[in-house]
């Protein structure tokens, strides 16, 4: 079976399996010419974004081991074991393990522990794999092709062709001459893989500040044992979030399937949280909402529960009386909401510095407000809120957005209008207020934008309504054009 | 048909009880102290307990400024439970939702601190209109306070109520629904009835498009709109055919008090107080105009053109010879 996949205008073989290669097919043949090697070859189009897919779940599922799991190009994954080994007995213990579970999920990988990527990346790719010893680093990789190195192509060629097959050559040669004539990448390589060079592995996630996690023996299906499993480990991470003084914005829980699938479930909080309560109360609504989403199948194995961010804590006495409790009740309140219904779910006011009616309010997510709010506590409460009213007209109390066309009929036409017809309903207006001429802002809309006459006006029936006239009657411009843009009470 | 004594007395014991589980906290029957007093906001600090309103002294009652709530509620709306509010055209929704905003601002004063929490659908948002922030301040609510939630279906917006009246935080809560949802009837309402009595907050439905249903609302007022009073001038006359506070045609539907005709409040949204109006005949909306008679009477909705027209009568129309 070979895998095709189409480079330039050619349709080659992109991958292929043990049987091909022994037939003796390889990678980058035209599939026509191994059609003619072996008629009975099985060709199937490469799918470059299912690989990748392939590669971040099982990127996902090595998290188990360590947060610290960055891609490597399209085949590969680094494990920054740094100080995990222990809690999975050793080096060689780890490795077996993450060797022998990928087998069982019916993936063959090979896996390379050493101090540095460069070595492991080499060992692991052409050498035997294994655990390296730091020591025996310069007898491992001297035997190995210069391939080895992460070199590209056309560095590789010129090497080979001066008779530098294997890494081991490089050792003897003076720094300088290869550095001119190769160019700094194979000195820089191999320093990396001897660990001259630092090369740090930036992981795909961010790491999470704090992280408590549970592994099973028996494997949990329903939604109930995972909140009791989440408040668990939030009661864990509160001793970690006590001694910094701060309080978790951001969690994420994530749930190691059994089957190698992995699901993580992210909760934004409004404030700083601590109380394993509260935090499982939050993922209670999350949980409702992935409901569909979160399939269970034969059960979790690994519940995990990581602060992403976290702000200081402020601490709150608690009061005797019951009645103080009402910013964190409602703190709490919009955290549910949001969790359940998303951040666009539940919103709060804010007041611009606008004429124009539709820019004078502005309706933004509760938790961007209280967060804004916290960072410029003073001045952007002072702002939200003047003292004086700042417009001297009446308000609609609802608005339409976008303000609804009419049809109008006026005695004069710059005058107030007598009667329109809106929704296909009759009004005749009895009494007008206006106008009030509100100006385009010629900074945001342009110079030309017309401006706007408005009118307050009340039908027969006692209902008031505000009118507006776009532009102005002239000789030369276009008719102006009457919509309502909103209600009174 | 007629039925056994025994039977009907029966019948009428069970309608009594009934009557008294339903209006245990129905108007009218709670004493006066335990009432949210509508018209006397203004001696609020005064006493500063919840509990011993300022309605129970005669004197805090000012002659002339009776509130019209008041007598028609024996004692003002109650504080807490739900209480719906409709309209049926969605084009009167001003009035509808001026009105409920009114009595959140007023609950809102009366708390001193509390938050006002609108539920809308986003259809019924977009068909009456989002709620707009120098608005609301210029009625009376403090856009701070203010918080509006936008499911997408009825079921999102009973939840949210539903954990709304779990926090204590809000001193009303507003839950428009557009028209009679299935999803939302009479054990829904008992539900969130009982939920907002027992966590003393006010949730006011807001119907918009609606017809009436029964709910165990505490009770349903249908609110339309009438013709605001006039601007009133520096020396004390009012200028002619301005626009000045709102009013409304309040007009109970589930009460104690049946008042088929309504009455007329007109909001003060500086004081934050309800002031009723003597209904004057010509501008009462229920009323008969009779210049209107004399004019075209026209459809609510226009008639519909560049379309088919209806199907014609059956039949044809015969001329009868008249018979002597």
């Amino acid at each position: 079976m070979a895998f095709a996949g189409r480079s330039g205008t050619a349709v080659q073989i992109a991958f292929l399996d043990r049987e091909a290669e022994r037939i003796g097919l390889r990678k980058g043949q035209g599939v026509a010419e191994a059609r003619a090697i072996c008629p009975s070859l099985d060709v199937l189009p490469a799918d470059p974004a299912a690989d990748r897919a392939l590669l971040e779940a099982l990127a996902d599922w090595c998290d188990r081991y360590t947060p610290l799991v960055a891609l490597d190009g399209d085949d590969g994954l680094h494990l920054d074991i740094t100080g995990c080994t222990h809690l999975h007995g050793g080096e060689r213990a780890l490795l077996d393990g993450v060797l022998s579970s990928l087998f069982t999920l019916g993936i063959e990988a090979r896996g390379a522990i050493s101090s540095s990527v460069g070595l492991s990346w080499a060992t692991a790719h052409f050498g035997d794999g294994g655990v390296i010893d730091p020591d025996a680093a310069l007898e491992t990789l001297a035997p190995l092709p210069v391939a080895a190195l992460r070199l590209p192509e056309d560095v590789v060629g010129p090497l080979g062709r001066v008779g530098l097959k294997t890494v081991g050559d490089l050792f003897p040669l003076p720094r300088a001459p290869l550095a001119r004539r190769f160019g700094p990448l194979p000195l820089l390589r191999l320093d990396q893989a001897l660990g001259l060079e630092d090369e740090p592995v930036s992981p795909r996630l961010p790491v999470p500040m704090l992280s408590a996690e549970r592994r099973l023996f028996d494997t949990i299906h329903s939604e109930d044992d995972i909140l009791a499993l989440t408040a668990h480990l939030a009661g864990t991470l509160k001793e970690g979030l006590e001694r910094r003084g701060e309080g978790g914005r951001l969690f994420a829980l994530l749930l190691f399937r059994v089957d190698g699938r992995v699901f993580r479930i992210h909760a934004a909080t409004s404030t700083p949280l601590r109380d394993p309560h509260r935090i499982a109360l939050v993922f209670r609504e999350r949980l409702a909402a992935v409901h569909d989403d979160l399939d269970a199948g034969y059960g979790f194995e690994i519940v995990r529960l990581c602060v992403l961010r976290s702000e200081v804590f402020e601490t709150v006495q608690e009061g005797f009386s019951a009645g103080a409790d009402g910013n964190r009740s409602l703190s709490a309140f919009a955290e549910r909401v949001v969790a359940r219904f998303g951040p666009e779910s539940l919103l709060a006011v804010t007041l611009p510095e606008s004429h124009v009616p539709e820019r004078a309010a502005h309706l933004v997510s509760v938790l961007d407000l209280w967060e804004g709010e916290r960072d410029a506590a003073t001045e952007r409460r002072a702002a939200s809120t003047p003292p004086g009213d700042r417009h001297p007209g009446d308000r609609p109390l609802r608005l339409f957005a976008p303000p609804e066309p009419v049809e109008t009929v006026a005695g004069v036409p710059e005058d107030a209008p007598k009667t329109f017809r809106w929704r296909r309903s009759f009004h005749r207006i009895t009494r007008t207020e206006g106008p009030e001429r509100i100006a385009a802002e010629w900074w945001i809309d342009g110079e030309d934008h017309p401006s706007r006459d408005y009118f307050r006006v009340e039908d027969d029936a006692g209902r008031r309504y505000w009118l507006f006239r776009e532009g102005i009657y002239a000789d030369d411009a276009a008719l102006p054009r009457w919509f309502i843009h909103g209600v009174f009470a | 048909m007629a039925t056994p004594a025994l039977a009907r007395e029966q019948l009428f014991a069970l309608r009594e009880t009934i009557a008294r589980i339903e209006n245990a906290d129905g108007p009218g029957l709670v004493p006066r102290k335990q009432r949210w007093q509508w018209d006397a906001p203004q001696s609020q600090p005064q006493s500063p307990s919840p509990s011993q309103p300022p309605g129970d002294d005669p004197s805090a009652h000012r002659a002339g400024e009776t509130d019209g709530l008041d007598t028609v509620f024996e004692g003002g709306l109650p504080d807490r439970g739900l209480v719906e509010i409709r309209n049926p055209q969605t084009r009167d929704m001003g009035a509808a939702s001026g009105f409920s905003l009114a009595l959140a601002a007023m609950r809102q004063e009366q708390e001193g601190t509390g938050a006002t929490l609108w539920i809308g659908q986003a259809l019924a948002l977009s068909e009456a209109g989002t709620p707009y922030a120098p608005g609301l301040r210029k009625h009376g609510l403090d856009p701070a306070r203010f918080l509006l939630a936008r499911p997408r279906t009825v079921q999102d917006a009973l939840w949210i109520a539903e954990t709304a009246l779990g926090v204590s935080a809000f001193s009303a809560v507003i839950l428009e629904i557009r028209g009679n949802p299935d999803c939302f009837g009479l054990t829904e309402s008992r539900r969130l009835q009982l939920r907002a009595r027992a966590n003393g907050t006010l949730l006011l439905l807001l119907r918009q498009a609606g017809v009436e249903e029964a709910s165990s609302a505490l009770s349903r007022l249908r609110v339309d709109p009438a013709p605001a009073g006039e601007r009133p001038l520096p020396d004390g006359s009012m200028l002619p055919d301005s626009l000045g506070n709102p009013a409304f045609l309040v007009t109970p539907e589930k009460s104690k008090i049946a008042d088929p005709l309504g009455i007329l409040l007109e909001w003060n949204p500086d004081d934050r107080r309800f002031r009723r109006l003597e209904p004057r005949l010509e501008s009462h909306p229920v009323a008969p105009r009779p210049e209107q008679r004399t004019q075209e009477p026209l459809p609510l909705v226009s008639l519909s053109s560049h379309r088919p027209g209806g199907a014609s009568a059956l039949g044809a129309v015969v001329a009868f010879e008249g018979t002597p």
